[in-house]
C-alpha cells in the first residue's frame, strides 16, 4: 500500500523545518517561482524531427537531454525510423542526431548529438513521486513550438500511480511496470519524450507514448518514473537493453481449463467470465464451482472478461494457491482450488 | 486578483485544519506552490476512507452491447460513501439491467453489494453495504452548497486506477450550476478513472459525486464523450442527501413530466408558449391550456423555454412545480397560477387528424389563416363539408375560447393536444365569409389515400443536381421538380442500394425512377450517395443532414413534409437519419428491411412522431419487421403498409404521394 501523503521522504520534511529555524540545510533559501522552473527545465528539452507524414503520422516529438555531453532520451518510435533525425534546442541551436540504442521494453531510445557542455537533467535513481505530487509537463505538443521557441509547460499532479495496462490498437503496449498517470492531457501528438518535472526542476519521468487503458479505452496520460528512465539510460548506454519481450510473455495467458474450469464461449472481448461447466474430478469441481458462477476475482485480481481469468491465472506461480472468487446467487463465494499446476498456457 | 487572494486564505486555514498537529511556522517557508501541494494530499488523505472501488458482479447486455461502439467501457469503477451503509456509484459503473456490485473494501476485501435504488435523472445508483462491511468506511462531510465558489479548488477522487490508493485530479470549480440545474462543474480531468468518487474541496469536505451528466448538447447521449475534456459534472451531495431516504426505500427516481410541447423549437430565444398540451398530463390536469404562455416557475420568472427547463429538469416524479401562464382572451391577456404534479410517463402520443392538408408553406406565419389543398378522402373535414380554398382562421377545443393559426405548424400543434373522439371548432373563411365548423377528431390512417390533389404544376422539366457541401466528400443527388418560384417542397430522403464503385453515370442512373413522381408531387428527391461504395454507413447519415442544409438554401422547403425512406441495408440508413434528425422528419419507409439493432424507440410525443411504412418485395422483408411494427405501434407511432413493390425499381409514385399526405391535420 503506498502512502497518501509521500511527496517529500520524512527527512526532507524536518529538513524543512530546519531551514525555517534558520539552519542551512540543501534547499535553496529563496524558491524559484514556478515560471522560472519551468525556463531552466526546458532548456533541457528537446524538439526531435525524424521521419513522419506517412498514414497520418507525425514527423515530430520530444526529447530530454541527460548528459552534457549530448545524450537524448526520447521514446521509440516510427519518428526515429529516419536517415536524418533532428534535435532543436530552446536556443535555436540544431543538432543532427545518431539513434544510439533502443530499449524495447520500456519502449524508449537514446540518441546523442554533438554538443559539448550542454544544459541536461541529473538523472538518478529518484524516489518515487506520491498521488498528489504536482508536476509540470513539457512537450512539444501538436509541434507547436518552433525554433528557438520553448516546449509547452502543462500543470498537472500525479492521479495515480498504477503499472501501464495500456493498448494501442490492437497491440499491447510491453511495458508493465509502474508509471504515473498524470491528470492533465499529455496524450497529444509530440508530446512522447516530454520531461515530466517536479516544483523544484528535477526530472521527475517522460511522457510515454501514445495510449489507450486497455480495460476501459479512453486515452491515457501517463509518464515513465524518472527511476525507470534511468534504468533504462544506463542500459543503453553500456548496450545490455532487454531484447523485446517474446510476444507470449507479454500477453501470459493460462487456461482456466487445466484447473477443470469451463467458461461459456468466447462470444467477444469483453464476454463475462461465467462458468459453463467443470469438469468431473477436477479441483473446480472438488471446489464447488458450478454453472453460472460469475468469476469476478482470481487471487485477489479483478477479472471482467474471459481473457482477464486467463492473464490473472498466468500471474500466479506455479505451485501458488489459487483462490477463486465468484458471484453465486448474488452472494460472494471464494472458492479454493488448490496449487496452480503447470503448463496450461497457449 | 481577489478571487486568487481568497484562495490562498482558504488554503492555509485548509492546511491547518486537515493536517493535525502541523502547525501554520511549518508552512511558513514554504512557497504556494507546494503550500497547494500538501493541502490537495491531506484534503485526499481525509476523504480516502469514504472512496471504494467498484467492480461488476454481472454480465450488462446493454454495456456488452455498448462495448462494440467506441464510447468508453466500464470495468471496474468508483463509489462513494455517503452515509453509514450507502455507497453511491454511477448507471455507467451499474448500468439499468444490473441489480448488483461488488464493493472492495479499503482494507482489500470484497463484499456483494445489492442496488438499493437507482436515481435515472442524474445517472447514480445506490447500493447497500452490510453494517459490518460498512464499519471500516468513513461518512464525508458534505461541502455546503451555498459555500461553493466558482474559481475554488476542487479534487477529484476514485479508485478506479488502483485499489489501494485513491487517484486524485485537481482542477477549479468551473460553475455551479450545469446539465440543466443538475450538476456542479470543474476542470478538473473527470473520466472513467473516477466516475463515482467524490469532488472534494481543498478542505476534505465532498461536493459531488462525480458522473457522467449528459449535457443535453446535440450528438451527446451518455455524457461519457466529455472525459478529460475539461468540462466535468458531479451532482452536489447535497442533492444526492436529499433523495437518500427516497433510495433507501428501493425507489428508482426519474424525471419529471410535465407533458406539454412548445410552440418554438428553439429553448434559447423563444418563450414558453405552450403548443400542445397532452391529455392526461400533469399539465393538463393542473389547467394549463394550448397557447398559454409560462411566465414564472417556482417563483422565478422565466422568459424562454430554456429557462422553465432549468426549473424542472432537476425534478423528479412526483414533485410538483408552481407556474403562472399569461393566456390571451376576449378582454386582453390574463394570468393564472397554477400548480402541477410532474409526472414518471406519459401514455404515448397517437396522432389525430382533423382530414385537411393545407397548402405548403415553407415559414411559420403567413396568410392569416391556414389554407385547405384538399380534405381527407371520407375524412372528418370531408363530413363537415369542408372543400378545398377554405381559410382556417381560428381554432378551439369543445367549448374553448377560439385561438386564432396563422401557420399549418401552430394548427398541428393545437390538433396534436386533442385526443380522437372529441371535437374541434374550426372558424374557417370561404368566400368572404366566416363560419363556425365542428370537425371530429379521429385518428390517424395508416393508409396513404389513392387520390390526392397536386400542388401546383412545377413549370419546368424536373433536374437533377448536386447537393454540395463543405467538406462532404460525396454529396447526396437531388431530383428537383422544375422552376424555382413553384410552391415549397416536400422532402424524401431515399436509401436505395449503395450505388457501387461506379462514377456520376450511375448515380443518375438511379435517379431516373424518381423524375415523374417528383415533379407531379412536388417532392424533392435525396439520393444520397455511399461514402464507402459497398455499404451505407454512418458518415452517410452526416452527409444526408448536410445536403438537407443545401437544398433548404436552394430551394423552400415544406417542414411538415420531409421523409426519409430506404429499402434492404438502406432502411436501416433511413431511420437513423430519421432519428438524427428527430422532429424535422415525419415519416420514415423501410422496404425489405427492419429497424437497425441500436434503434432508439422513443414513446412518441406531440411534435414527435414518426409515420412508419413497411413494405417491399413478396420474398425480401426481414422476420424482424413484423416485430418492428408491433413495437412501434405500442410506442404509439403510426404505422402502415406499402402495396408490395415489384422488381427493383423503387415505389416513386407511392413514396411521394405520401410525401404529400404527410402535411395532413
Amino acid at each position: 500500500m503506498r502512502p497518501l501523503c509521500p511527496g517529500r521522504p520524512p527527512h526532507c520534511r524536518r529538513a524543512l523545518l530546519a531551514a525555517v529555524a534558520g539552519v542551512a540545510c540543501g534547499l535553496p533559501a529563496v524558491a524559484a517561482t514556478p515560471g522560472e522552473t519551468i525556463v531552466a527545465a526546458a532548456r533541457k528539452v528537446v524538439k526531435v524531427h525524424g521521419a513522419g507524414g506517412v498514414r497520418g503520422l507525425e514527423g515530430y516529438q520530444t526529447g530530454v537531454l541527460v548528459s552534457p555531453a549530448g545524450h537524448v532520451v526520447t521514446v521509440m518510435s516510427t519518428v526515429l525510423d529516419a536517415d536524418e533525425i533532428d534535435c532543436v534546442l530552446d536556443d535555436g541551436r540544431r543538432f543532427r542526431a545518431r539513434l544510439q540504442g533502443v530499449d524495447p521494453r520500456r519502449e524508449l531510445a537514446l540518441l546523442t548529438i554533438d554538443g559539448d557542455d550542454l544544459p541536461a537533467f541529473a538523472l538518478e535513481e529518484a524516489e518515487p513521486l506520491g498521488v498528489g505530487s504536482r508536476v509540470f509537463a513539457l512537450s512539444n505538443l501538436f509541434g507547436v513550438a518552433v525554433g528557438d521557441e520553448r516546449v509547452s509547460a502543462q500543470l498537472g499532479v500525479v492521479a495515480a500511480v498504477v503499472p501501464l495496462a495500456a493498448r494501442r490498437g490492437a497491440y499491447e503496449a510491453p511495458f508493465r511496470g509502474e508509471v504515473y498517470v498524470l491528470d492533465c492531457t499529455t496524450n497529444n501528438p509530440g508530446s512522447p519524450g516530454g520531461a515530466v518535472i517536479a516544483g523544484d526542476g528535477r526530472l521527475v519521468g517522460v511522457l510515454g507514448k501514445e495510449l489507450r487503458a486497455a480495460e476501459s479505452g479512453v486515452w491515457l496520460n501517463y509518464a515513465l518514473p524518472a527511476a525507470e528512465v534511468w534504468r533504462s539510460y544506463r542500459e543503453l548506454l553500456s548496450g545490455t537493453a532487454a531484447p523485446p519481450p517474446p510476444a507470449d510473455a507479454a500477453a501470459a495467458v493460462f487456461d482456466p481449463a487445466a484447473l477443470g474450469v469451463v467458461l461459456v464461449p468466447d462470444l467477444l472481448d469483453k464476454t463475462p467470465p461465467f462458468v459453463e461447466s467443470t469438469l468431473p474430478g477436477s479441483a473446480a469441481a472438488r471446489a464447488g464451482l458450478g454453472p453460472d458462477d460469475l468469476l469476478v476475482a482470481v487471487n485477489g485480481r479483478a477479472v471482467s472478461s474471459r481473457a482477464a481469468v486467463r492473464q490473472a491465472l498466468a500471474l500466479v506461480p506455479e505451485g501458488d494457491a489459487v483462490r477463486i472468487t465468484v458471484v453465486r446467487r448474488g452472494a460472494i463465494v471464494d472458492c479454493d482450488l488448490g496449487p496452480r499446476p503447470a503448463g496450461g498456457g497457449r | 486578483m481577489r478571487a486568487a487572494a481568497v484562495r490562498t486564505i482558504v488554503l492555509v486555514a485548509a492546511v491547518g485544519a486537515a493536517a493535525p498537529g502541523a502547525t501554520a511556522d511549518a508552512f511558513a517557508g514554504a512557497d504556494a506552490f507546494t503550500l497547494e501541494e500538501r493541502a490537495f494530499q491531506a484534503a485526499a488523505a481525509r476523504v480516502a476512507g469514504a472512496v471504494v472501488r467498484i467492480e461488476p458482479a454481472a454480465a450488462s447486455t446493454a454495456a456488452v452491447g455498448a462495448a462494440a461502439e467506441a464510447a468508453p467501457a466500464a470495468g471496474a469503477s468508483t463509489g462513494t460513501v455517503v452515509a453509514p451503509g450507502a455507497v453511491i456509484t454511477t448507471e455507467f459503473a451499474v448500468p439499468r439491467d444490473v441489480t448488483q456490485a461488488i464493493v472492495v473494501l479499503p482494507g482489500g476485501g470484497r463484499r456483494a453489494a445489492p442496488v438499493v435504488g437507482r436515481d435515472a435523472s442524474r445517472g447514480l445508483v445506490l447500493l447497500g453495504l452490510d453494517a459490518e462491511a460498512a464499519a471500516g468506511l468513513v461518512v464525508p462531510e458534505p461541502a455546503p452548497r451555498a459555500d461553493l465558489a466558482v474559481g475554488q479548488w476542487t479534487l477529484a477522487l476514485g479508485r478506479t486506477w488502483d485499489a489501494s490508493t485513491p487517484s486524485v485530479a485537481v482542477g477549479m470549480l468551473s460553475a455551479t450550476s450545469r446539465a440543466w440545474g443538475r450538476a456542479v462543474q470543474t476542470d478538473a480531468s473527470i473520466s472513467p478513472a473516477n466516475y463515482g468518487g467524490p469532488l472534494v474541496d481543498v478542505r476534505g469536505r465532498v461536493i459531488g459525486i462525480l458522473a457522467p451528466v449528459p449535457a443535453d448538447t446535440a450528438g451527446m447521449t451518455s455524457g461519457t464523450e466529455l472525459y478529460d475534456s475539461g468540462i466535468g459534472f458531479a451532482v452536489p451531495l447535497e442533492d444526492v442527501l436529499r433523495v437518500l431516504p427516497a433510495l433507501r426505500e428501493g425507489r428508482t427516481l426519474v424525471p419529471g413530466i410535465l407533458g406539454v410541447g412548445y410552440a418554438s423549437r428553439d429553448p434559447f430565444t423563444a418563450p414558453a408558449t405552450v403548443a400542445t398540451c397532452r391529455t392526461g398530463s400533469p399539465a393538463a390536469r393542473a389547467g394549463l391550456r394550448t397557447g398559454d404562455t409560462i411566465v414564472a416557475a417556482d417563483g422565478r420568472p422565466v422568459s424562454r423555454i430554456a429557462e422553465v427547463r432549468n426549473v424542472l429538469a432537476p425534478k423528479y416524479a412526483g414533485d410538483t412545480v408552481e407556474l403562472v401562464v399569461e393566456r390571451r382572451g376576449a378582454a386582453g391577456p390574463t394570468r393564472v397560477p397554477l400548480e402541477a404534479t410532474l409526472a414518471a410517463t406519459l401514455p404515448p402520443w397517437r396522432r389525430p387528424m382533423i382530414g385537411i392538408v393545407p397548402a405548403r408553406v415553407a415559414a411559420a406565419g403567413s396568410a392569416g389563416g391556414v389554407e385547405v389543398d384538399w380534405v381527407w378522402p371520407d375524412g372528418p373535414a370531408a363530413r363537415a363539408g369542408l372543400v378545398r380554398g377554405d381559410l382556417v382562421t381560428a381554432v378551439a377545443d369543445e367549448g374553448g375560447e377560439p385561438q386564432p393559426v396563422d401557420s399549418p405548424t401552430l394548427l398541428a400543434g393545437f390538433i396534436g393536444g386533442l385526443e380522437a373522439g372529441r371535437t374541434a371548432t374550426l372558424v374557417v373563411r370561404r368566400d368572404g365569409a366566416e363560419r363556425t365548423v365542428a370537425v371530429d377528431v379521429a385518428p390517424l390512417p395508416a393508409l396513404v389515400p389513392a387520390g390526392v390533389a397536386n400542388p401546383p404544376a412545377a413549370s419546368g422539366p424536373p433536374t437533377v443536381e448536386r447537393l454540395e457541401a463543405a467538406e462532404v466528400a460525396r454529396p447526396p443527388l437531388a431530383v428537383l421538380p422544375g422552376g424555382k418560384a413553384g410552391p415549397p417542397l416536400g422532402v424524401l430522403v431515399y436509401f436505395g442500394p449503395p450505388p457501387g464503385p461506379g462514377d456520376g453515370a450511375a448515380a443518375r442512373q438511379a435517379a431516373e425512377p424518381w423524375l415523374d413522381a417528383a415533379a407531379r408531387h412536388g417532392v424533392a428527391v435525396v439520393l444520397p450517395t455511399a461514402a464507402d461504395p459497398q455499404r451505407w454507413g454512418r458518415d452517410d447519415v452526416a452527409a444526408v443532414a448536410r445536403g438537407l442544409d443545401a437544398l433548404r438554401a436552394r430551394r423552400p422547403v415544406d417542414p411538415r413534409r420531409v421523409a426519409v425512406a430506404g429499402r434492404g441495408p438502406g432502411g436501416a440508413c433511413a431511420w437513423l437519419v430519421a432519428e438524427a434528425l428527430g422532429p424535422a422528419v415525419g415519416g420514415a419507409a423501410l422496404l425489405d428491411a427492419a429497424l437497425p439493432r441500436q434503434a432508439t424507440v422513443e414513446p412518441t410525443e406531440p411534435g414527435r412522431s414518426l409515420w412508419v411504412l413497411f413494405g417491399g418485395s413478396l420474398t425480401g422483408a426481414p422476420a424482424k419487421a413484423a416485430a418492428d411494427r408491433a413495437l412501434l405501434g405500442d410506442r404509439g407511432y403510426q404505422v402502415g403498409l406499402l402495396p408490395d413493390v415489384l422488381g427493383d425499381a423503387p415505389p416513386a409514385e407511392e413514396l411521394c404521394r405520401w410525401v404529400e399526405s404527410l402535411g395532413v391535420l
